[in-house]
């Protein structure tokens, strides 16, 4: 069976790096008994230490997990080790024993219920007063944060540097309970930028162009139809997933050219961007999950997948969702210079001037250093055939300390094809393509 | 000061304090390229700037080129009068401004990072190198070293992207850097030398250099013994020739090491250098010298060596228990004087005060002198001696000078001189075989094993180990001595050796000191063992064996052959599902998989 997930794959579901770690140390055959699969599912006892034996079990179509261990861990090292297992092909086919099928049973009967309940909710028209009801909120919301950022720049930045953090959580809760949750995240977000060298600069920029948004949403009778509903997601109104399969659909081979998690307030994001191959369109995949949950890891970097995307309504479409795969292709990345991003990236704030993060693929790059200076993470930059040069900003964080070095080994000084996240801030590095040592994950 | 940058000042101080600074018109051709501008609005087809998307939030109200007209909208109670929101929204005009005008910067400010050599030797296949991915993610990474010099003795080398992880664990872990240089290929020493925390890779020196003598003057020091230890391999009195031009100036670590060299081709001619050496400054050097001398047969060094050791043994004949045999009697030395000293044998031997050292009990000082000097004596002294083969030599009785009765009139070549009225010759036994005489036949045989070893002298290594006179203590020896056999006869007399220790602690200590791969006679002596291992501790019982399986298993597991894993899995059915045998079938299984994975 060659269907069954990669390593990589797999340990992408692990909720943190110990657990991944603990997953290779439960993938041994020794440790199981009675293990199997059929085409949906797999299956196994492990033997845990002392007497205890844990029963796990994956439902692969989702992916979906149970085990018996007391782990709060999700998915437990027992589930992943069992996938492990599965993909390096020491768990042969067999018949679902009971508990197996029970669950899967279980399963499917709580799914078609939840389905009754969401077409039942679905086919009752939503009551136009609700939806009047948030309209007012809203506006209130609005005009009280314009208010409020009238006051800020009135009285001055300066004293945001010694505020406490209350400035920006309160007026971010008086959003929430506005119902304008897109709001009120990026207010929340805001009281980080107060830090470093130029944040005056930074957070008058992000007021700036909130009191936009603001005096956006208040004219959006005016504005036209894309222009409105990106004005309307960056609020924080959403549009249900049908209505998106309804609309804009692109098929092309899309390239994974990376994948950022980012944890905030009890939900953990994981950012993959697209890229098309024939198209060139940029594409950006969200999938969400509660801390310790596992996240969508369907999208693998550095690998290209034949689909139809449907876009999210908006002046620049850039959300999708895959709303039909049709298998994987292998292909390489199809790039643009430094001149081209900067080129993609200034047309999109054209069309939406909200737009903070658009997917880098630069083709023909090497890396550089200022002259006379030492190689180090914060000196890199990538100069494109056309001699443009890009500072790359590497995630700070202690386990992603070598990827300055990663890249800089497999380019080995030649040219390569560096696939990133650019934002206003400059580009992060996300993965890399080269020719003969093909992709690295960053 | 730019227009931003009054926009930003003015904000940090307020607009209670500050007025708002003017927005100058923004006069910008229309952007090329930008097929859906036309969604941004009637009010956009006279006003492209570079903030078209803006222009777009401000609706028609917006006016050509100022921020502050459009935003006084008609008929609004209008919060757009307040300066602060005024200063808001001519800041979002400059801030999309800034955004999408952000320019590259130009090459000629940077320098591009040149290019690394190209590689001699090919990659490892994908799968060993998602393994390696693996081991150094910490999954087994105690077969790290295994894993690189499998690759490295294949002719493979590591994939660049698995470099940095690799160099890191180097860093922290030198026993690894051996087989990092040999596996990292030429990639890893062009990383290396960008980044100091792995400089080590350069000065270990991966590239051999080669024969052109500038290596001499310019090499590492790695290089500079490759190019001397080949120099010595064709022209040995060249290799001396030159090692001796630049002896004076070297420091001492980097003449040791050049020192050692000569170890390849040695012969009587490097005899006048190496008596030199032995009045070197190092101790290292001096040392290294007195071992080579001591392997040179001839030389002065080894005359003054036998001479020495001469007048501590000598063979006499005796009648013990009816039986007329040769003994050898032992008389360590004395004293301790200038001339032996600088023949390298120091005043504090080792272990000659270290209580409950690693060979046991503390060894006198005068019993640490007669070792040093029989390690450094040339083993033919004792064959000619005593005119027997070393396995005879090896065998014979030993008994301490000191414990002889007062009349004695032995001495050197007087064989047949018997102590008159010893009680011993009566018959017996008790007089002779005494605790002093236990410790001086372990000096001797300690003293011979070292000699053994240094001469690197199979046929005595052979007859030490089959005479059974090694002291069981002595497992450090014993596996040094292994070293010394030809490799065809090592798994055997390994074999041996672990039967013979069965049930002795020191087995756990010879074990760890032999190299693997465990395999042939030696891989069927282990399983033996784990198996009565595992046969005491499945069945409860306390046995010889008893709690030796886990520290067993740890040993075997990077060691044994891997293709010993069905055995292994039969050991473990036999004796019910135990631990540590089942994460050493696993580790075998694993070591085996890894194995196939790089051919």
């Amino acid at each position: 069976m060659n269907d069954r997930w990669g390593r990589e794959q797999i340990l992408g579901l692990a909720p943190d790096a110990s657990s991944a770690k603990a997953a290779g140390g439960v993938a041994k055959p020794a440790k199981w008994r009675g293990a199997g699969c059929d085409s949906h599912s797999v299956w196994g006892e492990c033997q845990g230490s002392g007497k205890s034996t844990y029963q796990a079990c994956v439902d692969l179509s989702e992916p979906a997990f149970r085990c018996s261990c007391p782990s709060r861990k999700f998915p437990c090292k027992h589930a992943l080790g069992l996938l492990l297992l599965w993909s390096e092909g020491a768990v042969d086919a067999a018949a679902r024993p009971q508990w197996v099928a029970e669950w899967l049973d279980q399963r499917r009967q709580r799914a078609a219920k939840a389905e009754e309940r969401r077409t039942a909710t679905a086919a009752r028209a939503p009551d136009p007063r609700t939806a009047e009801r948030r309209a007012q909120r809203v506006d209130d919301g609005v005009a009280e944060l314009a208010r409020w950022l009238r006051d800020q720049v009135g009285q001055g930045l300066a004293r945001a540097e010694q505020a406490p953090y209350r400035v920006w959580d309160d007026a971010a809760r008086r959003l929430v309970d506005a119902q304008a949750p897109g709001l009120a995240a990026q207010v929340k977000s805001l009281s980080a930028l107060r830090h470093g060298d130029g944040w005056p600069e930074r957070l008058l920029e992000e007021y700036a162009l909130l009191a936009l948004l603001a005096r956006a949403y208040r004219r959006r009778a005016d504005l036209p139809e894309p222009l409105r509903a990106t004005v309307r997601s960056r609020i924080g109104f959403t549009v249900p997933q049908e209505e998106v399969l309804r609309g804009e659909r692109v098929r092309d081979e899309w390239y994974v050219a990376g994948s950022r998690d980012l944890a905030q307030d009890q939900i953990t994001t994981r950012r993959a961007w697209l890229r098309g191959i024939r198209t060139g369109r940029s594409a950006l995949v969200l999938s969400f999950a509660a801390p310790g949950r596992p996240l969508d890891a369907s999208l693998v970097v550095g690998t290209a997948f034949d689909a139809e995307l449907a876009f999210y309504p908006g002046a620049q479409p850039l959300r999708a969702l895959v709303a039909e795969r049709h298998g994987p292709v292998s292909a390489a990345p199809r790039g643009t210079t430094v001149g081209g991003l900067l080129q993609e990236y200034a047309d999109a704030l054209a069309r939406d001037p909200w737009l903070d993060r658009w997917p880098a693929v630069l083709e023909g790059v090497r890396l550089a250093t200022p002259r006379q200076t030492p190689v180090r993470a914060d000196t890199l930059h990538a100069v494109d055939e056309h001699g443009d040069a890009l500072p790359l900003h590497f995630s700070p964080s202690n386990e992603s300390r070598h990827d300055p070095w990663r890249l800089l080994a497999v380019s080995g000084g030649g040219s390569f094809t560096l696939c990133g996240e650019w934002s206003p801030r400059g580009l992060r590095p996300l993965s890399a393509w080269h020719e003969q040592e093909g992709v690295v994950v960053l | 000061m730019s227009t931003w940058t009054e926009h930003v000042s003015a904000a940090l101080l307020g607009t209670r304090r500050r007025s708002v600074p003017a927005l100058p018109p923004l006069t910008v051709p229309p952007l090329e390229g930008v097929p859906d501008a036309g969604t941004s609005g009637p009010g956009m087809a006279e006003s492209r700037t570079d903030a078209d998307g803006l222009r777009a939030g401000d609706g028609p109200g917006g006016a050509a080129g100022s921020g502050r007209a459009g935003v006084v909208g008609a008929g609004e109670a209008a919060p757009e009068a307040d300066p602060a929101w005024v200063l808001l929204e001519q800041a979002a005009v400059l801030a999309v401004r800034r955004r999408a005008g952000r320019r590259a910067g130009t090459a000629g400010g940077y320098a591009v990072i040149a290019p690394a050599p190209g590689e001699t030797t090919p990659m490892v296949p994908p799968a060993a190198a998602r393994r390696l991915a693996r081991i150094l993610s910490g999954d087994q990474l105690r077969l790290l070293p295994e894993w690189l010099d499998a690759a490295a003795g294949r002719g493979l080398r590591v994939p660049p992207g698995l470099l940095p992880d690799l160099l890191e664990r180097g860093r922290a872990d030198r026993s690894l850097r051996p087989s990092i240089v040999r596996a990292a290929g030429r990639r890893g020493v062009w990383l290396a030398l960008r980044n100091t925390d792995w400089a080590y890779l350069v000065s270990e020196g991966s590239d051999p250099g080669d024969d052109d003598p500038e290596v001499w003057q310019t090499g590492t020091r790695n290089q500079r013994v490759a190019y001397l230890t080949r120099l010595r391999g064709h022209d040995p009195a060249a290799a001396r020739r030159t090692l001796r031009e630049t002896w004076a100036g070297e420091p001492a670590p980097d003449r040791a090491a050049f020192l050692a060299t000569l170890e390849h081709g040695l012969s009587p001619a490097d005899e006048p250098f190496l008596e030199e050496a032995l009045g070197d400054r190092a101790k290292d050097v001096r040392r290294l010298a007195a071992d080579l001398l001591a392997r040179l047969p001839g030389s002065a060094y080894a005359h003054r060596m036998a001479e020495r050791a001469r007048t501590c043994l000598w063979p006499q004949e005796r009648t013990v228990r009816g039986r007329r045999q040769t003994w050898i009697v032992v008389e360590p030395p004395h004293a301790h004087d200038e001339e032996m000293a600088r023949d390298g044998i120091p005043f504090h031997p080792a272990g000659s005060f270290a209580p409950g050292g690693r060979s046991g009990s503390p060894v006198g000082t005068r019993a640490g002198w007669l070792r040093e000097i029989l390690a450094r004596t040339p083993l033919e002294t004792w064959t000619d001696l005593l005119g027997r083969p070393p396995m005879e030599v090896v065998c014979l009785p030993v008994t301490n000078a000191d414990r002889e009765p007062p009349g004695r009139t032995a001495a050197i070549g007087r064989r047949e001189d018997r102590p008159a009225g010893a009680p011993g010759a009566g018959g017996s036994s008790s007089v002779w075989a005494d605790a002093g005489d236990e410790q001086s036949a372990r000096d001797v045989h300690v003293g011979w094993i070292r000699a053994a070893v240094r001469q690197r002298d199979a046929q005595w290594a052979r007859a030490l180990l089959r005479g059974g006179v090694v002291p069981a203590d002595e497992a450090e020896a014993l596996a040094d001595l292994l070293e010394v056999l030809p490799p065809a006869e090592r798994d055997s007399a390994a074999a041996d050796l672990v039967r013979w220790l069965d049930g002795s602690p020191e087995l756990l200590r010879l074990l760890d000191r032999m190299p693997g791969p465990w395999a042939g006679r030696l891989a069927d002596a282990v399983i033996e063992l784990l198996a009565a291992a595992a046969l005491d501790e499945g069945g409860g019982r306390g046995g010889r064996h008893g709690r030796m399986l886990a520290p067993l298993c740890r040993l075997a597991d990077a060691r044994l052959a891997p293709d010993t894993a069905p055995r292994l899995d039969e050991v473990a059915r036999r004796h019910g599902d135990l631990w540590p045998l089942r994460e050493l079938t696993d580790t075998l299984r694993f070591r085996h998989e890894m194995l196939q994975e790089l051919t």
